[in-house]
């Protein structure tokens, strides 16, 4: 097994395994201002999004977060910050936090510059100058140990649990074995695995987190449901899961919690922040919502690459991590190949050993880190980026989220 | 004919086949019950591998999944329209 990928070491100590020029809007008023600063720098990565603004409490928050977080991301070498000028979220906490990291950041706002041609054209210049010293920048040799891995389902069918999930589990065992990190998130998800996954906390505190992420994600979903509604805009799994064979969430999730192999669970985290600087190890994200916003969390934690599974077949990406797609259904696999980087179905259909093809997956994972394109990325995929929203919910304290459920702790 | 079929854990109340099967189909459990399918089962979808009544729990994993809406007979290809689960929706 590789014992070191080749990445991008940067000034804050973190690693990158891409090195973009991210242009990233304070609020989605600059999106336009965005995409044509990037049209005139190649190889430039435009981030628009549709928050920044009329926001308040945890939602705002989340948006601070999400953003500070994609700009800091060591798969970014560089940073152009575009403002509007009268924003809720001010650009200029965006600005303060990549200046920490010590990567190359400049900073436009449009009611100043004197609108949209020369804020373009001073972003473009500055941009550019940007660019090239990027492109100067070589990979050196890096452990393992400075991986961590987002790990995602989507397009889920019953496949995704026999063969790709299980791969994926252990390819993360093998990563944590080397000191490496990896996440498991989307805990709508989880719903019913929480006795299962409580057991494998590293202490009795995590496991009460563990509780806390998957009672207050239940308490969300039930907060949005309204039985004057039809009957299905209440389901939290969708047609598609149906359709391949999985008949209920829990039974989703079963097959899920696979992904995150069999290691101890070193810590809860929240969404877009990262872990303790000495913790390494498997990590649960407290959230839930759709791929983009809960693979967005993820890479926001840190993680530089993607590991998503999907038995019906999907061609999403996300601008500044590589997200590594990986099937266990063979039909889906030759009929949109170009879509995947990763067949796991021989377990299925040969009875492979799921060590030996998780294996070949750590392989996978470690020439994409040194740089190897996915297939998202070369089909230029970036719809995962999407920032959390958490609209009208206070979270609840530990003693209201408990009440109602029989947690063993 | 015999389809290719997988049991995951072995207190699982359902098969999961792993072709497409048609209704006369056999499956076979790693005891050596052979199990007839009593409507065609796509690629993937459960089959019931007992004698099951309705409320009575469907596990797969070795974990409750849901429960059942109906009476279903070995060999019945269980999915939305025979059972439910509450978690997650109540």
């Amino acid at each position: 097994m590789e014992t070191t990928f080749m990445g991008y070491r940067r000034p804050d100590h973190t690693v990158g395994v891409r090195n973009y020029l991210a242009i990233i809007p304070s609020v989605f008023c600059a999106n336009t201002t965005v995409e044509k600063i990037a049209s005139q720098i190649p190889g430039s990565v435009p981030m628009p999004h549709v928050v920044g603004c009329a926001q308040v409490g945890f939602d705002l928050e989340l948006t601070a977060r999400t953003l500070k977080s994609m700009a800091c991301h060591p798969n970014v070498g560089a940073v152009l910050i575009i403002g509007l000028g009268c924003e809720r979220f001010n650009p200029q906490e965006l600005l303060d936090a990549v200046r920490e990291t010590q990567k190359p950041v400049a900073m436009f706002i449009i009611q100043n510059e004197g609108g949209t041609s020369a804020t373009i054209r001073r972003a473009v210049e500055a941009g550019k100058e940007m660019k090239a010293t990027l492109d100067q920048m070589k990979r050196e040799p890096c452990p393992l140990s400075a991986l961590m891995v987002a790990t995602k389902c989507g397009g889920t069918d019953a496949t995704s649990g026999l063969a790709a999930n299980p791969a994926v589990g252990c390819a993360m065992d093998r990563l944590v074995a080397a000191g490496g990190s990896a996440i498991l998130s989307e805990c709508n998800e989880l719903l019913g695995t929480e006795d299962y996954l409580a057991r494998r906390a590293v202490s009795p505190e995590v496991a009460r987190k563990v509780y806390d992420a998957i009672y207050g994600i239940e308490d969300v979903l039930r907060s949005g449901l309204d039985p004057t509604l039809p009957a299905n805009r209440n389901f939290l799994i969708s047609r598609g899961n149906f359709d391949g064979g999985v008949s209920s969430i829990v039974e989703k999730a079963l097959g899920g919690v696979h992904k995150s192999g069999t290691s101890p669970i070193v810590d809860v985290i929240e969404y877009a922040t990262r872990p303790e600087l000495d913790k390494h190890g498997l990590f649960l994200m407290d959230y839930e919502s759709h791929d983009g916003e809960v693979v967005t969390g993820m890479i926001g934690c840190g993680a530089q690459l993607v590991a998503f599974t999907t038995g019906r077949g999907n061609p999403t990406g996300h601008p500044i991590a590589p997200v590594i797609k990986i099937t266990g259904n063979s039909r889906t696999f030759h009929s949109m190949e170009e879509n995947f980087d990763f067949d796991a179905s021989s377990i299925i259909s040969e009875g492979r050993p799921v060590d030996e093809v998780g294996h070949q997956l750590l392989d996978l994972i470690v020439r994409v880190a040194s740089g190897e394109l996915t297939s998202a990325e070369r089909f230029g995929g970036t719809e995962l980026f999407c920032v959390g929203r958490r609209h009208g919910y206070r979270r609840k304290t530990r003693e209201e989220l408990w009440a109602g459920h029989s947690c063993p702790l | 004919m015999l389809r290719k079929s997988l049991i995951i854990n072995p207190t699982d109340t359902v098969a999961m086949v792993l072709e497409d099967a048609l209704k006369g189909d056999t499956i076979q459990t790693p005891q050596g019950q052979t199990v007839t399918l009593l409507s065609d089962v796509e690629f993937a979808h459960k089959v019931s591998i007992l004698d099951q009544k309705k409320g009575n729990p469907v596990i797969k994993y070795g974990e409750e999944i849901g429960y059942l809406l109906e009476d279903t007979p070995a060999g019945s290809w269980i999915h939305t329209h025979n059972m439910d689960c509450d978690r997650g929706t109540k």
